[in-house]
């Protein structure tokens, strides 16, 4: 099986230890990466701001780099919504016919990193081992638009070692929400400091997610309030193992 | 241009034309609800008794031949001397006693002054705890069930139905006047605190009255 | 001293601050953000319980939808055929373009009854058009009904939810209001004695004033009558009690048929107050000889919403049936309630209805008041997807001002351009991304943390740090690997 890896434009620039962890997450299960430098942004940030036309040509741009791959493996699930649920609008306002039948033909092919394992390797231990209190934050596009379900908690519960705590009121959003968290900076903030309630009060070591959006924002409150809680991409936690552990990071 | 045809034209130019007519795909609209209840007659019942009393309403329970007995009973526990009643109320049900007022036209100030109020209904539903109110002669014109601060309904067993979907399907025509009552008025306007009785009446009591069989 | 939230009572889009000003006021006032926190934890769970234990909820969702969008796209049938069966049946039907229309409308009616007062029953709509004010002006005094109403009018305050206006005041803020505007100084602050102040308060007015206005929640095109849900029975002494009524509807609030009531009824209740059904809602027709108002006039409002049916996509938004599940359901909206978003409508809702009515010409900061988390659509009867619209109405804002008002420097679209333009090549992202590291190199601490940022990243460092940029990126670490792999 081979998968290309689209790591996400910001994963790339400011959480490479993720992409990393993916690399040797889905090379340990037999599956063979690829990464096609090519590639930069899904698109999402100009679309959700309102950047119609720069948003398309961005979205045009991800389809063309990677309409034949096998599939695509993204960790993270709001560039997957990004994908499923914006693309089809903006070719059908913007696009031609061609540019349409490409992508409806790509569609089925691209996956959320949980997605990936549950459905496609179909695998819920991935071996790995991860001695650690931890708690997971669903993300709105996970929960809501992708519709994850329990995947990330049956990749959670294989994991040894790991003592997962519930999160109180899960559904509910941290309050990142792109560039709404700089254009209401103090609504984004407000939000913010409920989940952080939450967070803590698990008492968890890690708080993990599939998307390094979220966890940017509460890693960095956490950081700011000098708290002891870390932030990690669940692809980190399942590539760890006894031999590899998690590599250290700030 | 009048403001009706104006509005009109600016819905015509944001509809456009419609190439099916509203009642084929009105007809072809998807309703998988339950349509139909999936109780027995007596889940059914039990049903409606628990949700009425869900919401504060009490329920008394009696066969044809206890009507009498059991609503004289009920309005002296009550303390309720002075009772308003729709023209069409069974003249059986007026026991003696008590001082009947029967709405042959009466003031809004005579209604207002009676300690309660006592009517049929059309028929409830007994997923919502709903009773529902035609306002035929049975039940009344709506002031009658409104004033007073007591409303004694008397529901007839078999005019229980499981679902909403049921009652609409035993109107045989759409009702020019409709009241549905579930539970006493309320409100929780204040921190979400529920409060009976804010201007419709405060207490609901429903006079099950059971088929013969029981 | 604490600024007041609201200086003024009614909500008017046009002089309404843009909503991060707003919401940073009212963020201050941590007992409105508990009062709201409360209020909306309590709707959301019952709603959330009732909904689970109704086994056919998605589809009688489904349904509601597919019905609300069949009767917009046949709306002029349905229109004229209910302005047709409500005059056979004895109602006035009035046809209003905007709000000045139908505020004159109203007062003309009001002036021929020589009604000198009027009594209320909760009514967004009325709000929408600001009708109360005009009213007084005039000369009319006007009472609402509806307990939060009235403790809304007793306060001059402005609502903050479609359903509960007044959930933003606790027990001992209305105990105050109460015991100052009703000359009651004897009230405690138990929520039974301030209802039953209300209730001897409004007793007389019911009984003696001529003239009421409601809004509706459905007008049925079949039988030309009209549906409005309550709870109190203030709206029932309204439909009853006086010589006249007006109504006032939007021209999206109609449904075809008397038995289309079996979906909304069921849905309305379950959403708006997390009740299997509220405890009253009336139907009536025209006018009936010996049985409540004999005169009934309705004012059929257009106010911006044909413009919004013309539109594909935000067509949907006319689907509303103001349950306010959106607003409970709105981690943005329960920080700040709903007179941030400057409009009787708030929440998500509001959010893309306001701009909408007002033409994207007041309002343009709501449709960027969402992080875009979905849990209004999750929750919407009638199955409007907010965040889509949300989205649209960005980019319609964005389109406008681009060309409207050349923020050709304004940092947010300059930043923007540029970003897009890195994102189209691969060289330049990766420039760029030697350029930030470069950039921010004299911002990130030892610790590798950036504590400050200057511009729009202050807003970000604001409350949260951010972590520097890493010295490899993922790609160089490929690059990298693959070489070591080919030697």
């Amino acid at each position: 099986m081979r998968a290309s890896l689209f790591v996400t434009c910001y994963n790339d620039t400011l959480f490479p230890e993720t992409g990393r962890a993916v690399v040797a997450l889905l090379e340990r299960l037999g599956v063979e990466v690829e990464f096609r430098p090519a590639q930069t942004c899904c698109g999402q940030m100009h679309a959700n701001t309102g950047f119609r036309s720069e948003a398309y040509s961005q979205a045009k741009r991800f389809v063309r780099i990677f309409q034949d791959a096998e599939t695509v493996v993204i960790p993270s699930s709001s560039c997957v919504a990004m994908i499923r649920d914006q693309y089809s609008g903006l070719f059908e306002e913007l696009g031609n016919e061609m540019l349409r039948s490409e992508f409806r033909a790509l569609l089925p092919r691209v996956y959320e990193l949980s997605e990936f394992l549950i459905d496609k390797v179909e695998m819920e231990d991935v071996g790995a081992y991860f001695p650690h209190r931890v708690t997971y934050h669903a993300s709105c596009h996970g929960l809501r638009a992708l519709h994850l379900g329990d995947r990330p908690f049956r990749l959670l519960a294989k994991v040894r070692g790991l003592e997962l705590v519930e999160l109180e009121n899960l559904d509910r959003c941290c309050g990142f929400g792109g560039t709404f968290s700089v254009k209401n900076a103090e609504v984004s903030s407000a939000m913010l400091s409920s989940k952080l309630a939450d967070m803590l009060t698990t008492r968890a070591e890690y708080c993990t997610a599939l998307d390094n959006s979220c966890l940017m924002h509460l890693g960095g409150a956490l950081h700011r309030q000098f708290a002891a809680m870390r932030t990690v991409h669940m692809a980190q936690i399942l590539a760890s193992t006894e031999a590899e552990p998690m590599e250290a990071t700030l | 241009m009048n403001s009706r045809d104006k509005v009109l034209a600016r819905i015509d130019f944001a509809t456009g034309k419609n190439s099916t007519s509203p009642a084929t795909s009105y007809a072809a609209l998807k309703r998988e609800y339950l349509r139909e209840g999936r109780l027995h007659s007596e889940e059914r019942v039990a049903l409606m008794i628990e949700r009425l009393r869900d919401y504060d309403a009490e329920v008394l329970e009696c066969s044809p031949d206890d009507l009498i007995p059991k609503m004289k009973a009920h309005l002296i526990a009550n303390r309720k001397r002075e009772l308003v009643v729709p023209s069409g109320l069974p003249r059986a049900w007026l026991v003696p006693g008590f001082h009947w007022r029967i709405d042959h036209s009466l003031t809004l100030e005579q209604i207002d002054r009676c300690e309660g109020v006592v009517t049929g209904c059309f028929c409830a539903v007994a997923d919502s705890g709903t009773i529902v109110l035609h306002h035929s002669q049975m039940e009344g014109r709506r002031l009658l069930s409104l004033l007073p601060d007591w409303h004694l309904c008397v529901l007839r067993e078999s005019d229980i139905v499981e679902t909403f979907p049921e009652y609409f399907a035993r109107c045989t025509s759409a009702p020019p006047l409709a009241t549905y009552i579930s539970g006493p008025s309320a409100t929780a306007d204040i921190e979400m605190t529920r409060i009976k009785g804010v201007h419709g009446p405060r207490y609901l009591s429903v006079l099950l009255l059971r088929d013969a069989q029981h | 001293m604490t600024k007041p939230t609201v200086e003024h009572a009614v909500l008017d889009p046009k002089k309404a601050p843009p909503f991060p000003e707003a919401a940073f006021n009212i963020l201050r006032n941590t007992q409105l953000r508990k009062n709201v926190e409360h209020a909306t934890d309590v709707i959301q769970n019952r709603r959330n319980l009732l909904v689970a234990e109704k086994t056919d909820w998605q589809e009688l969702r489904s349904a509601a939808s597919v019905l609300r969008a069949h009767v917009l796209e046949n709306l002029r049938h349905y229109l004229t055929q209910f302005e047709e069966r409500c005059t056979a049946a004895g109602g006035l039907v009035h046809w209003a373009t905007d709000a000045t229309e139908a505020r004159k409308i109203i007062l003309d009616i009001l002036r021929q009854e020589q009604a000198s007062e009027v009594i209320k029953i909760k009514t967004m709509t009325s709000a929408e058009i600001t009708l109360n004010p005009s009213l007084e002006a005039a000369g009319i005094e006007t009472f609402e009904t509806d307990l939060a109403e009235v403790i809304l009018q007793l306060a001059e305050d402005a609502p903050s939810h479609i359903v509960v206006p007044a959930l933003h005041m606790n027990r001992s803020q209305v105990r105050d209001i109460f015991a100052g505007k009703m000359n009651r100084p004897d009230l405690s602050d138990s929520p039974e004695e301030l209802t039953g102040a209300a209730r001897s308060f409004l007793r007389q007015k019911f009984l003696q004033v001529s003239a009421s206005i409601s809004g509706a929640n459905f007008l049925i095109a079949e039988t030309g009558s009209v549906v409005i849900v309550e709870s109190e029975g203030n709206g029932r002494m309204c439909l009853t009690m006086p010589r006249t009524m007006i109504t006032l509807a939007g021209i999206e609030k109609v449904i075809p048929r008397f038995e289309d009531l079996e979906i909304m009824l069921q849905i309305l209740a379950r959403s708006a107050t997390g009740e299997r059904m509220n405890p009253y809602s009336s139907l009536w027709t025209g006018t009936t000889p010996g049985d409540g108002p004999q005169r009934f006039h309705i004012v059929l409002l257009d106010n911006g919403r044909s413009e919004i049916l013309a539109k594909e996509r935000e067509r949907q938004t006319l689907k509303c049936i103001r349950c306010g599940a959106c607003q409970n359901s709105c981690p943005v909206y329960r920080q700040t309630g709903g007179q941030a978003y400057g409009s009787p409508y708030g929440g998500p809702i509001g959010a893309i209805l306001t701009p909408q009515l007002m033409r994207l010409e007041h309002a343009k900061t709501l449709p960027y008041a969402s992080t875009l988390c979905g849990a209004c659509y999750e929750v919407c009867p009638v199955k409007i997807n907010i965040p889509e619209i949300l989205i649209d109405l960005r980019a319609k804002v964005t389109d406008k001002e681009r060309v409207e008002e050349l923020r050709f420097f304004d940092p947010m679209y300059l930043g923007m351009r540029i970003a897009n333009l890195l994102f189209l090549s691969e060289r330049r992202f990766q420039f760029a991304q030697h350029l930030g590291r470069w950039a921010l190199q004299p911002f990130t601490h030892k610790d590798g943390w950036i504590r400050s940022l200057p511009s729009i990243g202050a807003r970000w460092v604001m409350t949260r740090d951010l972590r520097g940029l890493p010295q490899q990126t993922f790609r160089e670490w490929w690059a990298a690997r693959e070489r070591d792999d080919r030697r």
